[in-house]
């Protein structure tokens, strides 16, 4: 099993000219190009990183509307980040967001890859199956939340009145602590499994068939074939699927605010969820503003460890 | 006959609508020169919560529009959502609405901040408001929530709801030899006696624990705050709400339906119309609707006072208001469009053509149309209305409009939710409830 993906071999970089070997026309036309990009990096300065420096600056200040003075009040600019530390409630929405994220984006890899080798195949048929499959993801996010609702709702649910037809009565999922949060994430999971569906499908169809013919002769059975062939080249692309997955989960939210609003108590509040709470049932925007500065940073760091062990994995094939 | 009676009143009441309409939109001029338009090309952005009242109201704007010649864009979204996108609009200094519901919950902190326009103005400007309009008429105890402490006036009142207690399936308390509960133990002993009989699960409040428990705590010798407004200490943890909270969480564990710390006020709206959970203690303007002609239980519903506890009985009494956002841009109009909307003559069309039971205003409160209207299944719901109304000037709802009390309303709703579901005993909820509170207070600023 020595083949190597082709889509993971790596081109040796050009090594980089000497600026004295770089001819003064060159110089001028890359000049003339920076100079060109200028406008079009102002608009996306204005329009991404002038926000979350907004974010940020607020997040030093302890603004609430009702007091407009607030707003330029930077007397005790770690202030919020202080009283984050000692904030039970913020700590406890960590902990469900963690929960949340990890079960979501396991399922959804999960789920999806064995969807897609199931339906890796060219026929029509498969084709209509695939579209079916994709119908949770294109659905309007808060539409999904409703759909849930009904089905969380034993007093209407066709599912809890078919469970308790046949002797299996089961209790309302969303307000019971321990299993409204597995609610929410199966109906996440149904929403968004088509995602990383649709990624490793694309990814199947890349996979020249010579490999997969030379380990058919050599005998590999197919969990080897799985093994050895396809998961090395489905990899890259479920790292990247997991990572859209891990930063979409973190952004949770009609799900969360339609099926359970945080409860029972605070059993299904992630730090999206309270961070909404925080500044517009209670209208504490510099505090809220240091909730999303911090899930900021951490969903950063996510993306750069992830990216990381994506790049580390590339190397090691 | 009857239908050509119908027809005639309709007619007579349209008639009067556009007159009141044309007379306030043209004072001095006789009620037949309306036809002029005079708020033509104007749009007014008006929103209010998905309240009865302000899903009715939809209905007739369209007259409002045909009256003045002004284009309404009108959006009910629900109460939370409601809240949020004002609180924002008006905190920000949107011009983007109009006329917006002043919610109860919400007066101090809207009003307080200056983001309301007083409307004393206007009342006292014949120009602008008719003699005949008569704004003295209102309660003066909704009013009264919509005056800042200079006395000046930023809100009028559409509704005056009040907390009571309402049972879907009354024919199987009659069957268990039960009346209408009437006491907090007479309210435990008659869902246990009623509980999944014939199916219907017995207890049922809507999960807004923040509205909907609070005459079971004040009903315990309990309170939310300490003294409001002078005092804002919150009181959560004392021994009467601890007993209050395993009380009422207790009654919903044991005989709410299955998930019933998930139900909103719509949905226990539509599972009490449909019959399938019994007794409700919430708002008049919601129980109502069990009496109307899509509800399966118009023939079986029965309503009481909210029950007493042992301290005494402590019924909510919640108003909301049209109120005009400083930003608005159209603010004649505006005015306009309130005084048509709270006009005597709308609303008697709305309470005979609608049955809509929850006004303010006086004249027509004894009036025998609404009188009429609020006999739901042989039961007389406008004494219980009067009643509580009365026990409401007693002054215990003063907690209700403190600017931070939806900070505190949060922190009750997790309480009883982490009751009613078994993770913490009530004394814990409601130390943490207290904890939590008064941190959200001091990021408030409040000095306790």
């Amino acid at each position: 099993m020595a083949t190597q993906p082709a889509s993971i071999e790596r081109a040796p970089r050009p090594a980089r000219l000497p600026r004295a070997a770089v001819p003064g026309w060159r110089r001028e036309q890359q000049r003339s190009f920076a100079l060109g990009l200028i406008p079009a990096l102002l608009v996306l300065v204005a329009i991404t990183l002038g926000p979350t420096i907004y974010l940020i600056i607020t997040s030093l200040t302890p603004l609430d509307p009702v007091h407009p003075h607030s707003a330029t009040d930077f007397s005790d600019p770690a202030g919020n980040y202080r009283a984050l530390i000692a904030d039970a409630r913020f700590l406890n929405s960590l902990w469900v967001q963690m929960k949340l994220s990890v079960a979501t984006v396991a399922a959804q890899l999960a789920i999806g890859l064995g969807v897609a080798l199931l339906l890796n195949a060219g026929s029509r048929f498969l084709e209509a199956v695939r579209t079916a499959f994709i119908l949770p993801m294109v659905l309007p996010p808060i539409v999904v939340a409703v759909v849930w609702k009904v089905i969380f709702t034993p007093d209407v649910s066709p599912v809890h009145r078919m469970l308790a037809a046949i002797g299996l009565p089961v209790h309302s999922l969303i307000a019971d602590p321990a299993m409204a949060l597995w609610a929410i994430a199966v109906a996440d999971t149904w929403e968004w499994f088509p995602f990383t569906m649709l990624m490793a499908l694309a990814a199947l169809q890349m996979i020249p068939g010579e490999p997969i013919d030379a380990a058919r002769i050599d005998g590999a059975g197919r969990l080897a074939l799985f093994r050895y062939i396809l998961f090395p080249y489905l990899r890259p692309t479920l790292v990247v699927a997991g990572l859209f997955r891990l930063i979409d989960s973190i952004k949770a939210f009609p799900l969360i605010y339609v099926l359970t609003n945080g409860g029972p108590g605070t059993a299904t509040e992630v730090t999206n969820y309270y961070a909404f709470v925080e500044s517009f049932n209670f209208s504490y925007w510099g505090y809220g503003s240091a909730i999303a500065t911090l899930m900021v940073a951490g969903v950063l760091l996510l993306s750069w460890i992830i990216g990381h062990l994506g790049q580390g994995a590339e190397r090691d094939e | 006959m009857a239908v050509l009676g119908r027809r005639l009143r309709r007619r007579q009441f349209l008639q009067a609508g556009a007159a009141t309409a044309g007379a306030l939109i043209l004072p001095g001029r006789a009620p037949a020169q309306a036809g002029s338009k005079p708020l033509s090309g104007i749009t007014l952005n008006i929103a209010c919560w998905s309240s009865p009242y302000a899903k009715l109201l939809s209905d007739y704007v369209p007259q409002f529009q045909e009256a003045t010649g002004a284009k309404v864009n009108y959006e009910t979204p629900s109460f939370p959502i409601y809240n949020q996108r004002t609180d924002v609009e008006l905190s920000t200094g949107g011009s983007s609405y109009d006329v917006l519901n002043v919610t109860f919950i919400y007066i101090g902190r809207w009003i307080g901040a200056g983001w309301f326009v007083p409307l004393d103005g206007y009342l006292k400007d014949p120009q602008k408001t008719p003699a005949d309009w008569e704004p003295d008429d209102f309660l003066p105890g909704a009013t009264a929530a919509f005056k800042n402490p200079a006395g000046r006036l930023y809100a009028i009142p559409w509704t005056a709801d009040i907390y009571m207690g309402g049972a879907a399936r009354y024919d199987l308390f009659e069957k268990a030899g039960k009346p209408m509960p009437d006491t907090f133990d007479e309210l435990a002993d008659t869902m246990k006696a009623v509980h999944m009989k014939d199916g219907v699960p017995g207890f049922l409040p809507e999960n807004h624990y923040g509205w909907s428990f609070i005459p079971f705590l004040q009903g315990y010798g309990g309170n939310v705050f300490r003294d409001p407004p002078e005092d804002l200490t919150p009181v959560l943890d004392t021994p009467e709400a601890i007993a209050a909270a395993e009380f009422f969480a207790k009654l919903l564990h044991d005989y709410g339906p299955d998930g019933a710390i998930s139900y909103t006020y719509e949905q226990v709206v539509a599972t009490l119309k449909a019959g399938r959970a019994n007794y409700s203690p919430n708002g008049q303007i919601f129980l109502v609707q069990m009496g109307a002609k899509d509800s399966k239980v118009a023939n079986t519903c029965n309503f009481s006072m909210c029950p007493a506890g042992p301290k005494g009985r402590f019924p909510g009494v919640a108003t909301h208001g049209w109120g005009i956002p400083t930003g608005s841009k159209n603010k004649d109009a505006a005015w306009q469009f309130i005084t048509w909307a709270l006009s005597k003559p709308l609303i008697r069309q709305m309470v005979a053509e609608r049955g809509y039971s929850s006004i303010t205003r006086r004249s027509l409160i004894d009036s025998p149309e609404f009188k009429g209207k609020l006999t739901v299944n042989g039961h007389d719901i406008v004494k219980i209305y009067l009643d509580t109304i009365e026990l409401g000037t007693r002054g215990y709802m003063k907690y209700r409009t403190i600017y931070v009390y939806p900070q505190v309303d949060k922190q009750i709703d997790i309480a009883i939710q982490n009751i009613a579901s078994g993770q913490m005993s009530a004394a814990q909820a409601m130390r943490q409830a207290q904890q939590n509170s008064l941190a959200e207070l001091q990021r408030a600023g409040i000095k306790l």
